[in-house]
């Protein structure tokens, strides 16, 4: 695997291809993130097909496409670094937890987590962004976290349900990662996707209290 | 082709592909000459021959901007039209810092405002702006643009980190010049 901590988030593979197209298909996804309702699912899978692709061996590729798995549960969401910028040292971050029970705020911000260490640890980026709805206040919550700073506030930039919605820009450098990180050393040091994952309850068990 | 009283607007042409080729070789640094990864690229004369020659529909709404000499002094246009939220992203590029400057500028601005408001029926466009085009910037703040805020270090050239910032105008904003605030302000500290 290219990428393995506590919290297992491996490279996507064609393997995840129905995984992936069945979560884009989904209401939510297209609600939160992008998508056209009307697209159809086999455009969906030749877009799909087109992210996952290898680039040929030494080349810096544009956009990394990560899963988020469990062994026991299985792919539990995407992770997707686009708009990879090599000189300016910059990417765009989306996150989608296709697994709807597990859209607690512990495994999305373990994930953002575990996504920010790669692009700064391993690809050595300066700088990651990410645009996020202004209703989507979990997720937005959640890069703050990171240490993310609100740069933007996009006015009236986002239809849904026929009303226009604030659009969020976040930018997070390394430096503010890295402090993020050291303030929150013992969430990361301890944060185990796998264990959380084990301790939720399972589609069909009630919440517990 | 629109005549003004400063400047004279048109479709931009596969002829005009030297003046652009100038703005991509010139030392300023411009937002608008961007890629979408915010890098600076170079494209080759041929290339925005080609971009330019294209048909309308893929060329989308791309303009030249002469002075009343027929000097080609800039380009403005729309690009990125988003029907379904009833904005675009526009884009101003001048050739001389006067040109911001003046009355010429502000001529191009209210055209493509039009163009977007009027011919369109967008409700907003947003344009994006480098730290350092302080010019730029007057020139929609008197238009009636407001700064939304500015991606930090997004951009890396000559050694330097640079700002984008993203600015916004209106419908209503832009029908009331009376009313602009403009100025860029910074969400965070």
């Amino acid at each position: 695997m290219p990428f393995k901590t506590d919290a297992v988030i491996r490279r996507a593979e064609r393997d995840d291809l129905d995984t992936v197209v069945g979560w884009m298909s989904e209401p939510d996804f297209q609600y939160f993130l992008y998508g056209d309702p009307a697209q159809s699912p086999r455009q969906i899978r030749e877009r799909i097909v087109s992210m996952l692709g290898r680039a040929p061996g030494q080349t810096m590729p544009g956009g990394v496409q990560l899963m988020i798995d469990s062994p026991s549960l299985g792919p539990v969401g995407l992770v997707a670094l686009q708009n990879i910028s090599w000189r300016n040292r910059s990417c765009s971050l989306d996150i989608y937890i296709g697994r709807t029970h597990l859209r607690n705020r512990m495994v999305t911000a373990v994930a953002v987590l575990r996504a920010l260490e790669y692009a700064f640890d391993e690809l050595n980026l300066h700088r990651v962004g990410a645009f996020i709805y202004a209703f989507n206040t979990a997720s937005w919550r959640i890069f703050e976290m990171s240490g993310a700073k609100r740069e933007l506030v996009l006015r009236r930039q986002v239809l849904r349900d026929g009303v226009l919605h604030d659009v969020y820009g976040y930018g997070v450098l390394r430096e503010e990662f890295d402090e993020a990180r050291r303030v929150r050393s013992r969430l990361v040091e301890s944060a185990s996707l796998e264990e959380m994952v084990k301790s939720l309850p399972a589609d069909d068990e009630e919440p517990k209290a | 082709m629109i005549v003004g009283q400063h400047t004279v607007i048109r479709t931009a042409e596969r002829d005009d592909a030297r003046f652009l080729r100038a703005a991509y070789l010139g030392s300023a640094l411009r937002a608008s000459l961007l890629d979408v990864r915010k890098e600076p690229v170079q494209p080759t004369r041929e290339e925005l021959e080609e971009l330019l020659g294209s048909k309308e529909t893929a060329r989308g709404l791309f303009y030249a901007v002469e002075d009343l000499e027929g000097r080609v002094c800039g380009f403005c246009g729309l690009r990125g039209v988003n029907q379904e939220s009833l904005f675009a992203e526009v884009f101003f590029l001048f050739l001389s810092p006067e040109m911001e400057a003046g009355a010429g500028g502000e001529e191009a601005v209210q055209f493509v405002l039009g163009q977007a408001f009027n011919r369109l029926h967008l409700a907003k466009v947003t344009i994006l702006v480098l730290d350092g085009e302080t010019g730029l910037g007057a020139l929609l703040a008197r238009a009636g643009f407001a700064c939304e805020g500015a991606q930090r270090q997004a951009v890396h050239a000559r050694g330097v980190w640079h700002d984008v910032q993203t600015w916004t105008c209106f419908r209503e904003a832009a029908e009331a010049p009376d009313n602009h605030t403009g100025g860029c302000h910074a969400l965070q500290d």
